[in-house]
């Protein structure tokens, strides 16, 4: 099938964006436009978007990573153990600098999975679906074993405030996406790792014969979509004080959905931060309108499902409406200058 | 002959654009008939109108000489037209027989399959050009010269008239090819029409009695084969008189950049030697299945070698990896330039820059305006034709695209650089173009190994040729004292 | 003639079968006893019936993610259908299977005029029909479901007295999941549809070209994966006898693993009806055995976790083997 190359530009997104304000505006002004409302969104979205960060990192070489929530999950689960370890029972006690490893040892178990998924995707050469299908399910069942499918809580202060805390009246949280997306844009478009993810999406075995290092690429790809299931660790330990093994199961297709939303080309080479964070803004004032108006929470998941297929099927109709202009000033082209173009061959 | 297919003054245009003009074209009962052009001279879209794939916005189409007032979508396939295209159509994941009866099951429009009719149609099938291949393996595990027979008796199991071939030839070893050129002689002496589309002249000028000639869209000529020779039929292409230059010598100094020593990788090629001066173009000539890719792959760290060693400069290298390769200064056009070479949706900067990423970057940050210069230099020397260095390199043409993929090896800025049928599909004018780029890099001082199997690039270009056959290296030859025909004469040897 | 039965995925999985049941077996002989095996067969009916629907669209070279979602959909519908207008099993029936027909076809419609992967259009697909059943139903449990139902699910074919006094036997659960099977095979053996699908899923392309109506093919997977659904949900009335809306859904992901696990590719274009069912049949007596090892259910994910794993780094590390022995030049000497 030859894929769509859909919200090259996202101009359509903003249109959304808009529209939503507006009609939040319409609806409900009193309630929407203030600081409160606005600070609560702000502690929601950063559980999602970094999911959907996670997400949209895999999905730029064409993979995905189906490991991603029980790499979330793990990630607690091995913080409040370490935690336990080091503090005893009085887990909620802890000290800073306890919590401080604590969630360093979570962070380097979740790098440590991502690193196994990226090695068997490129020394072993197994499509992404399976290897993270398998890893994901294997994580998920030793977070059951672990925790036996109770919940753990007592997270000390210092977490605590990672989840719910404020910093010059923002939201820590908040505060953590915003760096989140401005370092992730910028390693995506202006390192040599992040231009060689696109590459390798692309072509991965063009990439190859150009001097990448396409084994390593898949590794530190891996690594960050699991490094940003870790900051989604901490947050919601942060905010649920608990950690449990089967946690923001639901999540997975919303942090995917949020991708699609977003511009990401699930057969890889293409996808913008930018995107991603007016596809999860969007996503949240649906979430928050919804219930606002005191609406049925689960129409918000039905609006989203109508959102993306109104997108697909408005960017469809712009796309062929595009193909055929393209066609016809390539085929100008050729007329003018016979030799420097193939475009017969792309009728 | 008895005329099989005309058509006249056909003209056809895409929203406003021609892109054929005022064509006349006619094939006979029992005929081999070639069809060449470059790209863009409307090769396709005139097959896609004999194909009843498209239709005219005007002229006249007689068949079997009579007028036929109006062309219904699909009618030539009722008439017994079929065409092949280069990618073979054909279905990786289903069994020989399934592929050979699928176009007659579909015909027949019955709901349920009789697995006993598909083995029945696809045998006599394979009757019909004396083949016999294993129906009940997948199409996949065949090796591209049967698959194609798979595809041509697919062909053959409607009442076939006229085969249109479109590009077969293009991945085919010289059995292959011999194979499939004997087939299509067979077909016509049942009066089966051949209908054969190529960049390959010369197998052209083997099979084809009659020959046309399309030039931005319209028919330049059709003229019987043995009246034009290579050079004419050039001209006739192009419309320019084409010279062909041999390589001066003069700039080889006698420094060895290159020594490779008794290379062997089992099932690729055995005991390989040879050395390479500074300046020189070293032609490796040999066909598919020679082993030659394989070799060039294994000194670029692709696949490398069971055993063997390689001296570059006078230092032993031992390369395992691209990342060896490109360090020890060697660099490598591939053989296929879409699957090999371009990350297509990517820009053309990015390409350019790919290979060289880490020395733009510092700490792994690369400024826009780094990439941006790097790129444009590239450009410029290598006359590129892009309008910005920024859209997706899938847009331009095939010319300028192989001129992105040297570009970007030659930002490795590398002492070694090894093309491997870097003019394959690509316009005779851009052809040249990148033939006389390849001459003055090696007068820079790069030292060049050139791989095709086409003669004429070889003998024109190279300063010393090695041949290649069946994973062994069998000749040398002072390009200098040889002639075209000498080498011909030689590869067909084998 | 062994070696290429060996190649083939689906021998792998059925020694691992074998090894599996003489593991268990040995360990609790009730394993193999009637009521245990017809036992596990029912309870894992619904899924199986699904993963039918799942090949197909493996086969077509993609992954749908919202058949549960119809399938709790049509489940919810039918039920509310029943206890308003009345009607036979065979009336639930038939609606299931008209609505699943629907819900699937407009996966099919959209996925082909828009030209988008499928994966995308199911996933929203899944929140529509999943959120507007919440927003409709907000959720209520039914837990007195029609006694047509309970009857259904509750015949028993070739009934025994138990120890304990109770009855078992095989229930017809397992018998639809075999229907479901049958039809499946039959479609994918010998039906010119069932050979499009596979022609689909190997080369799209190709399959326009000689004229293969590639839209009705698509709208025909997604119906019959629609329609599975449809009277899994149905069976699954049966099995557990109320109606909790967000149970069923979650199993998207096991029930891929079960039919890929069995040999389906995830590139498209492969995969048999055998290895599908062998496939989720690993995964039931894989549940079985930890019950009746007393084995904490705990550790079911892990097994199956690690079964993926093992299946798919052997499968790999034998395809790289094969490609170093792949003789790319004939060599004289």
């Amino acid at each position: 099938m030859k894929p769509l190359r859909f919200f090259q530009s996202n101009r359509s997104l903003y249109i959304i964006l808009i529209a939503i304000i507006i009609l939040m505006a319409i609806l409900n002004p009193t309630r929407f436009f203030t600081v409160g409302n606005f600070i609560s969104m702000s502690y929601q979205i950063p559980i999602i978007a970094f999911l959907s960060f996670g997400s949209m990192i895999a999905f730029l070489t064409g993979g995905i990573n189906l490991a991603i929530i029980s790499t979330t999950n793990f990630t607690g689960i091995i913080t409040i153990l370490t935690l336990r370890a080091i503090s005893g029972q009085a887990t909620y006690e802890a000290s800073v600098s306890s919590s401080i490893i604590a969630l360093s040892v979570g962070f380097i178990a979740a790098l440590s999975i991502g690193a196994l998924c990226g090695f068997l995707i490129g020394y072993l050469e197994i499509p992404a679906f399976l290897v993270t299908l398998g890893i994901g399910t294997l994580l998920n069942g030793v977070n059951i074993v672990i925790t036996k499918g109770y919940t753990i809580s007592g997270f000390p202060p210092f977490i605590l405030d990672i989840g719910n805390g404020l910093l010059w009246g923002i939201p820590i949280p908040f505060l953590i996406f915003i760096v989140a997306s401005v370092l992730l844009s910028f390693l995506l478009t202006k390192t040599v790792f992040g231009i060689s993810l696109y590459l390798v999406g692309s072509n991965a075995v063009a990439a190859r014969f150009s001097n990448i290092n396409i084994r390593s690429v898949y590794i530190r790809q891996y690594m960050l979509s699991s490094l940003f299931a870790a900051l989604t660790s901490f947050v919601m330990m942060g905010q649920l004080n608990s950690v449990k093994a089967n946690y923001a199961e639901s999540y997975l297709l919303v942090s995917v959905l949020a991708c699609f939303l977003g511009g990401v080309d699930p057969f890889g080479g293409f996808g913008k931060t930018g995107g991603m964070v007016l596809s999860i803004i969007i996503l949240q004032l649906v979430s928050t309108g919804v219930n606002l108006l005191r609406l049925d929470p689960y129409l918000t998941q039905a609006m989203w499902g109508l959102i993306i297929l109104l997108l697909l099927g408005t960017n469809y109709i712009r796309s062929s409406i595009r193909e055929k202009k393209r066609l016809s000033a390539v085929l100008q082209e050729a007329k003018s200058n016979p030799s420097a173009t193939n475009s017969a061959s792309l009728l | 002959m008895q005329e099989f297919l005309r058509l006249k003054s056909i003209y056809k245009s895409f929203e406003g654009v021609r892109a054929l003009k005022d064509v006349d074209f006619t094939i006979n009962k029992g005929e081999i008939h070639g069809l060449v052009g470059e790209n863009g001279s409307g090769k396709s879209t005139l097959i896609k109108i004999i194909s009843g794939f498209l239709q005219p916005d005007s002229g006249k189409i007689y068949f079997e000489g009579k007028e036929v007032s109006h062309l219904a979508a699909g009618e030539t396939t009722s008439w017994g037209v079929q065409v092949i295209y280069q990618d073979l159509s054909l279905f990786p994941n289903l069994t020989v027989a399934e592929n050979i009866a699928y176009n007659e099951m579909l015909e027949k429009r019955r709901p349920f399959i009789d697995w006993k009719e598909i083995e029945h149609i696809a045998k006599t099938a394979m009757k019909k050009i004396k083949v016999d291949i294993d129906l009940a393996k997948l199409t996949e595990e065949l090796p591209i010269g049967t698959q194609q027979l798979v595809a041509i008796c697919r062909a053959l199991t409607s009442d076939i008239r006229l085969l249109i071939l479109d590009e077969p030839t293009a991945s085919l070893t010289k059995k292959d090819i011999n194979n499939l050129l004997g087939v299509m002689r067979d077909l016509q002496s049942k009066g089966i029409s051949i209908l054969f589309v190529s960049h390959k002249l010369n197998e052209i000028f083997d099979v084809a009695e009659n020959i046309t000639i399309l030039r931005d869209g319209s028919t330049v000529g059709t003229f019987p084969s043995k009246s034009l020779t290579n050079d004419s039929l050039v001209e006739l292409m192009t419309g320019k008189a084409l010279t062909q230059v041999r390589h001066s010598q003069a700039q080889i100094s006698s420094r060895i950049t290159l020594e490779v020593r008794n290379f062997s990788k089992r099932y690729n090629f055995k005991d390989v030697s040879f050395n390479l001066k500074e300046g020189e173009i070293l032609g490796i000539i040999g066909l598919i299945g020679s082993g030659r890719t394989e070799l060039a792959c294994a000194i670029y760290g692709i696949s490398p070698p069971d055993s063997g060693e390689l001296v570059v400069n006078g230092k032993p290298a031992r390369i395992r990896s691209v990342q060896d390769a490109i360090a020890a200064g060697i660099a490598y056009v591939p053989e296929n330039r879409l699957v090999e070479g371009l990350m297509q949706k990517q820009s053309v900067m990015d390409n350019l820059n790919a290979a060289i990423m880490k020395s733009l970057s510092h700490a792994g940050y690369i400024p826009y305006p780094k990439r941006l210069n790097q790129a444009s230099l590239w450009i410029n020397d290598l006359n590129i034709k892009v309008s910005h260095p920024m859209v997706p390199v899938q847009t331009l043409s095939g010319g300028n695209q192989q001129k992105v993929v040297l570009g970007k090896c030659l930002a490795t800025r590398p002492k070694v650089l090894i093309l491997d049928s870097p003019t394959v599909g690509i316009d005779i004018m851009a052809k040249a173009s990148i033939h006389e780029m390849i001459r003055s890099l090696a007068d820079e001082g790069i030292s060049v190994i050139l791989i095709s199997d086409e003669i004429p690039e070889i003998t024109n270009n190279c300063d010393r040729i090695l041949l290649m056959h069946a994973g062994k290296i069998r000749a040398e030859l002072d390009a200098a004292k040889i002639q075209p025909s000498d080498l011909e004469r030689m590869m067909s040897q084998f | 003639m062994f070696r290429k039965i060996l190649r083939q995925n689906e021998a792998y999985v059925f020694l691992l079968i074998l090894a599996l049941s003489i593991v268990i077996g040995m360990r609790n002989p009730s394993f193999f006893s009637f009521e245990n095996i017809t036992g596990f067969l029912k309870s894992y009916s619904m899924i199986g019936i699904m993963s039918v629907g799942t090949l197909f669209v493996l086969i077509l070279g993609g992954t749908d993610v919202s058949f549960t979602a119809i399938a709790q959909v049509v489940e919810y519908a039918v039920v509310v259908l029943i206890m308003k207008f009345g009607g036979n099993i065979f009336v639930a029936f038939f609606e299931a299977a008209i609505l699943g027909i629907v819900l699937g076809l407009i996966n099919g419609l959209v996925i082909h005029k828009f030209r988008v992967p499928i994966i995308i259009v199911t996933i929203a697909t899944f929140n529509i029909y999943f959120g507007m059943l919440y927003v409709i139903t907000k959720g209520k449990l039914i837990n007195n479901i029609p006694q047509m139902f309970k009857d259904f699910g509750n015949i028993l074919l070739f009934p025994q007295k138990s120890a304990i006094g109770g009855t078992y036997g095989l229930s017809l659960m397992p018998l639809i999941w075999l229907a479901a099977l049958i039809l499946g095979w039959i479609i994918l053996r010998k039906t010119m549809i069932g050979r499009g699908i596979f022609a689909v899923g190997g080369n799209e392309i190709a399959a326009e070209r000689i004229g293969i109506d590639t839209f009705a093919i698509k709208l025909f997977v997604f119906g019959f994966v629609g329609f599975l659904a449809g009277i899994a949900g149905v069976v699954h009335v049966a099995i557990v006898q109320s109606v909790v809306p967000n149970i069923i859904v979650g199993k998207e992901l096991e029930v891929i693993a079960a039919v890929v696990i069995g040999g389906a590719s995830i590139f498209g274009g492969r995969g048999t009806i055998f290895g599908t069912f062998l496939g989720v049949l690993l995964f039931a007596m894989l549940n079985n055995g930890l019950t009746l090892l007393r084995i904490s259910s705990y550790w079911y994910s892990v097994t199956i976790g690690a079964i993926i794993l093992i299946a798919i780094t052997v499968s790999a590390y034998q395809r790289l083997q094969r490609a170093k022995t792949n003789v790319k030049v004939q060599i004289q000497e």
